[in-house]
Order: C-alpha cells, then sequence, then structure tokens
C-alpha cells in the first residue's frame, strides 16, 4: 500500500512537471528572422485592437479624431482600433507575454528599440507604407536593427523632438533693433548666438538680482549633449550603433564643457539638479526667466503659465491667451562660438547640434492582429492625419509633405534633423548606459562654476577632457563590465 | 514653600504644553501645507509664494471631478471605494473567525499554526510579487477589482494576533455558563462573544478598509487599465505639473476615512463599555 503511495505521488509529480510545459496562455511565438512573414496583406476580420498613445494626444482629443477616421475607414472589415487605456510608460517585456500589453506603442525611439533584442515588437514592411518615401532615412535609421547582416525596421517615425529655445518677446530689451542686432538682420542677437545670450542673461540678473535670462538644467544629459557634440563628440560610433567605441570626448568636444560651464555662472545653484527642468514653466511665466530650453510638444504647458501671469496683471482670459500666444516664442537654439568661450566678443560662429529623438508607431509582437495594426499605422502615418496631429499637438512630423507644409517650427526642425543638426538619441539597447554616467559629470560641470576659486576641478583644456574620458570610461564600464554577459 | 511649588507646577504645565504643541505641528504641519497646496490656483508646486501657495482657488478640485479625459478620479475613487469595501467585509470576517477559532478551540495544529503563521508575517508582503502576478495571470485576475479583494482578503487572516488577544480577554466562564445552558458553539460565538467583541470588530473593520484604500504597490502590479485604476495608483500616474490636483486628490481621499470613522467609533465606545461578568 506504502509502495502504490509513493508510486502515485511520482506520478503526480511528473504531472506538475509536464503541466509547466505547456503552451502558456496569451503568449505567442516571437518573430525570428523576419516579421514579413506575419503581415500577408490580407486584413484580419471582426478584430479589436488596442492603441498606446501618448498623453498630450488623448488630452487634446487628437486620439479621439484619429480612431474615429480609422474606425469609420475599416468598418466593413469590423477591425476596431481603441485606446489601450494604459500608462503611457507601460513595460511591454513585462506585460506583453501575458497579453496585457497594447497591440500598437507610440513612443521614442530610444524606449521602442529596447523591445528589439527580446523580440517584443515585430519588424515592418515599411516599403509598403504611405509615408515611406517621405520621411528620411535618418528617422528610418532610428528604428532600424541589423541581426544576421539583415537590416529590420521596427518602428515608423511620426514626429521629430528635439530640444529648442523658448524664450519671451515681451522681454527683449525695448531698443533691442539698435542695442542689440549688430548685423540688422532685424534677430535680436541674443537669439542667435551665445555669446550674446550670455551677455544679455548677465545684464538682466545684474538689473535684479532675482530674475534671470538663459535657464536650464544642465544636468540633463538630453540637453547638454549637444553641445559636445557641435564640436565633435558623439555617443557611440558607427551611427551611433558601436557600443566599443564611446567618443564623448571626441573632437574639440571639451570645448562644449566649456560652454556649458560658462553658461553655469548665469545661472543659478538650480541648474545643477532637474530644479529648473520642472519649475521652468511657472518661472518663464512668471516673469523670472527670459528663455529656457525644451522639446516642442510641452508647448501649451508654458503657453498656460503664461495666461495665468497675464490674467493676474488684470486681462481677461481671452487676451490673455491672445498676448500669451504672440509673447511666448520657440526658435531654433543660437550659434555657438568656434572658439568654445562664449564670455568673449566672436566673429565665428557654428550650428548648435542638439539631442533629439523619433516617437513613432511599433507593433507588438504579442498583437493577434499584425495586418490590422499595420493598417493602422499606415493610416495613422498619412499626411492628413499628420497634419491633423500637426494642428492638434504642434508636433513636427517627420514627413517631409507634412512638415513643408505645416511650416514654421515643424520646417526648421525636419531641416535640422535632415541637415544633421539634430543628433537621434541611439536606438541600441546599450544606451540606458549612458544617462546617469552623464548625469554625474554634467551636474559636476555646473556645480564647478560655483565652486570657490582654488578648488574648481575644471579649469585648463586638460582637466575638462580628463572629465570627458572618465565618464566615457564610466559609460563602458556599465555596458562591458558591470552588465552581465548573456 | 506654596509659591514656590505653584511656580514648579506652572512651569511643568507651560513645558508639557510646548512640548505637545511642538509634536502636534511637526504632525500637522505637512497636512496643513497639503491642504493648502490643493487649493492653489495655479496647480504647480513652483509658483509659491515661499512656503505657501501665493493664490487660492477651488480649481484644483473642480479638475478634478470634471476634468477625466486623461485623469478620471471619480471613477479611480469608485473603483477603490469598490475594492475597500469588499475586501473590508471579507477580511474582518476572516480575520474575526480565526482569531475566535485560535482563541477558543483547542486542536493538535494550532501552536504549529500561531508559530507558522507568526514566521511567515515576519516576510514582507511584496516578497511574493512575482508569485502573485504570475498567479494572477493564470487565474485571468490582472485588469480585474476581485484579483485585489481575494488577495486582500486572503491575506488578511496572517495578523490575527491583535483580535486574538482581545478574544483571550473575554472570560471563558461566559461560554461554560451558556453551554450548560445548552448553547451550541456557533450560538455562543453569534449570541455571547461576538456582542462583546464590538470593538475588535470595528477595528478590524477600520484596518482592513483603510489597507487596501491606501495600497499602491498591489495595484500598480495588477491593474494596467487606466480605467481599472485606484485612487493610489491614479494619483501617481498624474503629469509632474498636476500637483495641485494631486494634493486635492490626496486629500479627498481622506473623506471616506473620516465619515467610517465617525460611522463606527461609537461602536467602539459601546463594546468597551459593556460588561458581562457581575460582582
Amino acid at each position: 500500500m506504502k509502495k502504490r503511495g509513493k508510486q502515485l505521488l511520482a506520478l503526480l509529480l511528473c504531472g506538475v512537471l509536464f503541466v509547466g510545459c505547456g503552451k502558456s496562455k496569451g503568449s505567442k511565438d516571437n518573430p525570428t528572422s523576419t516579421g514579413s512573414a506575419l503581415f500577408q496583406g490580407e486584413l484580419e476580420r471582426n478584430v479589436t485592437i488596442r492603441v498606446l498613445e501618448n498623453d498630450t494626444a488623448i488630452e487634446r482629443g487628437y486620439f479621439n479624431e484619429l480612431m474615429n477616421a480609422f474606425n469609420e475607414k475599416y468598418k466593413e472589415y469590423g477591425i476596431v482600433a481603441v485606446d489601450a487605456n494604459m500608462d503611457q510608460y507601460l513595460d511591454l517585456a513585462n506585460d506583453g507575454p501575458y497579453g496585457y500589453g497594447p497591440d500598437i506603442l507610440y513612443q521614442a525611439n530610444d524606449v521602442l528599440m529596447k523591445y528589439v533584442k527580446g523580440k517584443h515588437i515585430l519588424p515592418l514592411p515599411v516599403e509598403s507604407l504611405d509615408c515611406y518615401e517621405q520621411i528620411p532615412e535618418v528617422a528610418w535609421k532610428a528604428y532600424q536593427s541589423e541581426v544576421d547582416g539583415k537590416v529590420y525596421t521596427c518602428g515608423v517615425p511620426v514626429n521629430v523632438q528635439a530640444t529648442m529655445l523658448y524664450y519671451r518677446k515681451d522681454m527683449l530689451p525695448n531698443d533691442w533693433d539698435t542695442t542689440w542686432d549688430a548685423n540688422k538682420n532685424s534677430i535680436p542677437d541674443m537669439l542667435e548666438n551665445w555669446s550674446a545670450m550670455y551677455r544679455y542673461s548677465k545684464e538682466v540678473h545684474e538689473a535684479d538680482s532675482k530674475k534671470y535670462g538663459y535657464m536650464v538644467s544642465l544636468y540633463d544629459p538630453y540637453f547638454s549633449a549637444g553641445y559636445l557634440f557641435s564640436y565633435g563628440g558623439y555617443i557611440f560610433g558607427q551611427n551611433n550603433t558601436d557600443p566599443k567605441d564611446i567618443g564623448l570626448g571626441a573632437g574639440d568636444a571639451y570645448k562644449g564643457t566649456m560652454v556649458l560651464k560658462q553658461l553655469a555662472r548665469i545661472m543659478n545653484e538650480e541648474c545643477i539638479d532637474d530644479t529648473i527642468k520642472r519649475s521652468a514653466y511657472t518661472k518663464l511665466g512668471d516673469g523670472t526667466y527670459f528663455a529656457t530650453v525644451s522639446t516642442p510638444d510641452v508647448y501649451t504647458t508654458f503657453l498656460k503659465e503664461l495666461i495665468l501671469t497675464y490674467e493676474k496683471d488684470g486681462l481677461s482670459n481671452d487676451e490673455a491667451k491672445k498676448k500669451a500666444e504672440e509673447n511666448l516664442v520657440i526658435t531654433s537654439l543660437p550659434k555657438l562660438p568656434v572658439n568654445g568661450d562664449i564670455t568673449q566678443e566672436s566673429n565665428e560662429f557654428m550650428e548648435t547640434k542638439s539631442m533629439g529623438g523619433i516617437n513613432g508607431y511599433a507593433i507588438s509582437a504579442y498583437t493577434n492582429a499584425p495586418n490590422a495594426c499595420l493598417a493602422f499605422v499606415d493610416f495613422s502615418t498619412s499626411y492628413d492625419m499628420m497634419m491633423k496631429r500637426n494642428e492638434y499637438l504642434g508636433i513636427a512630423p517627420a514627413r517631409n509633405d507634412a512638415a513643408t507644409a505645416a511650416g514654421g517650427l515643424s520646417a526648421i526642425l525636419y531641416e535640422k534633423l535632415a541637415s544633421g543638426n539634430i543628433v537621434i538619441m541611439p536606438s541600441i539597447q546599450e544606451v540606458a548606459q549612458i544617462w546617469d554616467p552623464m548625469n554625474t559629470f554634467f551636474s559636476d560641470l555646473a556645480k564647478d562654476a560655483f565652486r570657490k576659486e582654488g578648488e574648481q576641478k575644471y579649469i585648463t583644456k586638460e582637466s575638462y577632457q580628463k572629465g570627458l574620458d572618465t565618464v566615457s570610461k564610466q559609460i563602458n564600464d556599465a555596458i562591458f563590465t558591470l552588465t552581465t554577459k548573456e | 514653600m506654596r509659591q514656590k511649588r505653584s511656580f514648579i507646577k506652572t512651569l511643568d504645565t507651560v513645558v508639557t504644553y510646548i512640548i505637545l504643541i511642538s509634536v502636534a505641528l511637526v504632525f500637522f504641519f505637512p497636512c496643513l501645507w497639503l491642504i493648502l497646496a490643493s487649493f492653489s490656483k495655479s496647480g504647480t508646486i513652483y509658483s509659491f509664494d515661499g512656503f505657501f501657495p501665493a493664490e487660492y482657488s477651488f480649481d484644483s478640485f473642480r479638475l478634478l471631478f470634471t476634468d477625466t479625459a486623461l485623469y478620471n478620479y471619480p471613477k479611480w475613487f469608485l473603483n477603490t471605494l469598490f475594492i475597500a469595501s469588499f475586501s473590508c467585509i471579507l477580511s474582518t470576517f476572516l480575520v474575526i473567525l480565526t482569531a475566535y477559532t485560535m482563541s477558543r478551540f483547542q486542536f493538535k495544529a494550532r501552536k504549529p499554526m500561531m508559530k507558522t503563521t507568526l514566521v511567515l508575517g515576519m516576510f514582507p508582503s511584496f516578497m511574493g510579487m512575482i508569485a502573485v502576478y504570475l498567479l494572477m495571470t493564470q487565474f485571468n485576475l490582472i485588469n480585474n477589482h476581485w484579483g485585489l479583494i481575494l488577495i486582500y482578503s486572503a491575506g488578511a487572516p496572517m495578523g490575527y494576533l491583535t483580535q486574538k488577544g482581545f478574544f483571550d480577554t473575554i472570560p471563558t466562564s461566559i461560554d461554560e455558563a451558556a453551554r450548560i445552558d445548552g448553547a451550541n458553539n456557533f450560538t455562543v460565538f453569534r449570541k455571547i462573544n461576538l456582542p462583546l467583541s464590538m470593538p475588535i470588530i470595528v477595528y478590524t473593520a477600520l484596518t482592513s478598509f483603510t489597507w487596501p484604500w491606501s495600497d499602491f504597490i498591489l495595484p500598480k502590479l495588477l491593474l494596467k487599465e487606466k480605467n481599472m485604476y485606484t485612487v493610489a495608483e491614479g494619483l501617481m500616474s498624474l503629469g509632474e505639473t498636476e500637483f495641485a490636483r494631486f494634493a486635492a486628490g490626496s486629500i479627498f481621499i481622506a473623506v471616506p476615512i473620516v465619515i467610517l470613522y465617525f460611522f463606527l467609533v461609537k461602536y467602539m465606545v459601546n463594546g468597551m463599555a459593556s460588561g458581562a461578568v457581575k460582582g
């Protein structure tokens, strides 16, 4: 009897072991070498696809418009696009395999491309999309991944994100056209080059110690790395694809760090951390700052704060809104002096490069309707929808025709992207290791401006270079020494 | 001599009050700051005039209930109320039964079970998060409020020791007297011990309600869709410029707990005042 009991127990245990061998619910085989096999071109019928859009698109009603238009067009197939109703920063790697992720995701290229290695998103037949010819190669590259010598595109670019200069037109000196327009081109000097911005910021602060000219969180690599790129620095070699080659200190990148430290001198110690990044909306609105740097997608947040200020001054809501729209201006970053010294007058200037990102759509590898998803991506990146997106959200379309038609800021961003003045964030997984060392370095650099004379770390060219070489080494260590090798 | 004693007494009173007021301020000040911040007109923390908002308005509270396109606070509130109410009912029932059993009945596994629960209770609950997530995916209880209710209720009896301590203080002689009069176990529990245990039942109900009401970790793990969020999870998802709305939401979630407290406090006092063994 006892023996039979043991046999029964052994059988049960075997059963338990075999249970683990079953195919888990909600999961499906990840695509291996190519995803195009899933995209047969024949639309799945009567399916619901869950789309994860960004919060601003939902808030301003664009997403609703997009879904309604798509659902109307594809109603004969019974395809319905719905709001995935999830946190915009969800983790597809955790939730996707269990069937709780969205079918389509809208995110920045570095966020989407981190899912490539785990095969959580599908390679797409992008050549078949309406937008293919209109999107520049540099934008497509942000979504490309090479496996066994074959290039796969895993996302579709929608809009370009890069740092831009926000300033208050009503805070320019009254006589700027005579005193701050040396080249008489009707553009204030402080918006044309960083040397003039430095001088004007000093003047503003000297006139009123509570006010500042240009203010930004220098510790943030997204805002500060562009200064290094402008003078020849880069993150990864081979167009940001080779993690073995870290080049933050390459070329004359040390000049970029010199500029950053000089900029810190016209700010206060809040530039050392992320305080300004969070408070800039309010401080630009209430006139504490003249200018700051941010991405175009937060324009309405700045505008809201400025409207509040004007309302406080006694204007009606309509008047305040009109005045705020007139006085809040976004423009491209001022130019940098070739010699890397913004404290001195200079005649030679060059374009400032900025770090940027390409937001786009990707399709989850766990979707049951890849063809319907592709139809949605195709529809939402069409010319009409991109124009509508621009109209609702003020974003800069990645499509050439839409950017040209929209003009203004969109055209500027598109041109900067195409000319290489926007350096797209690397899309390889190793990019996750760059932020902390860079944060620490930029924070230390900004802090240096507030140290006493004899205690400063960054004074000579060698000391700046040493700082950049150290941070490059730290990133290298984080990628190759500290991470687990697979 | 009498004057000196009077002076010392006055000094003692003054020092005691100073200490009490200082301690009260330490606890009260953050609450006051949050309340004032919730009435901030600009919405962000950075427009404050020093420590307090520069201008006040009810806009944050209005937005909390009207601007629901992205942050559906009323829905989150109802979700939390649903989860907390059912968890409260089920947890109270299970905890009281567990505690009563452990206090009143002698059985072979009683001591080992008490020791085991004591040891298991020492492990922080978030240790099992991954296991809980995997189990919930298998039971299809992700994005399901009943999944949370199940976990809260099932885990609640682990904390039965306080309730058992209360039952231990009720003399067993009452049970024996009732049994002599022909009462069975259920009658003894329902008609004798339960009315005497009102304070601990109310205490259990209140704590069982407040835990799910303010928990963040478990809802974050199990609720993926925004319209399923609880208040704690929803408030954490607010944008960085929405501080006044966050403060208003945080203030408003205290309302049901305060109502519940005032509704139930009389039962705590009544229960404590009632006696059983006379003489």
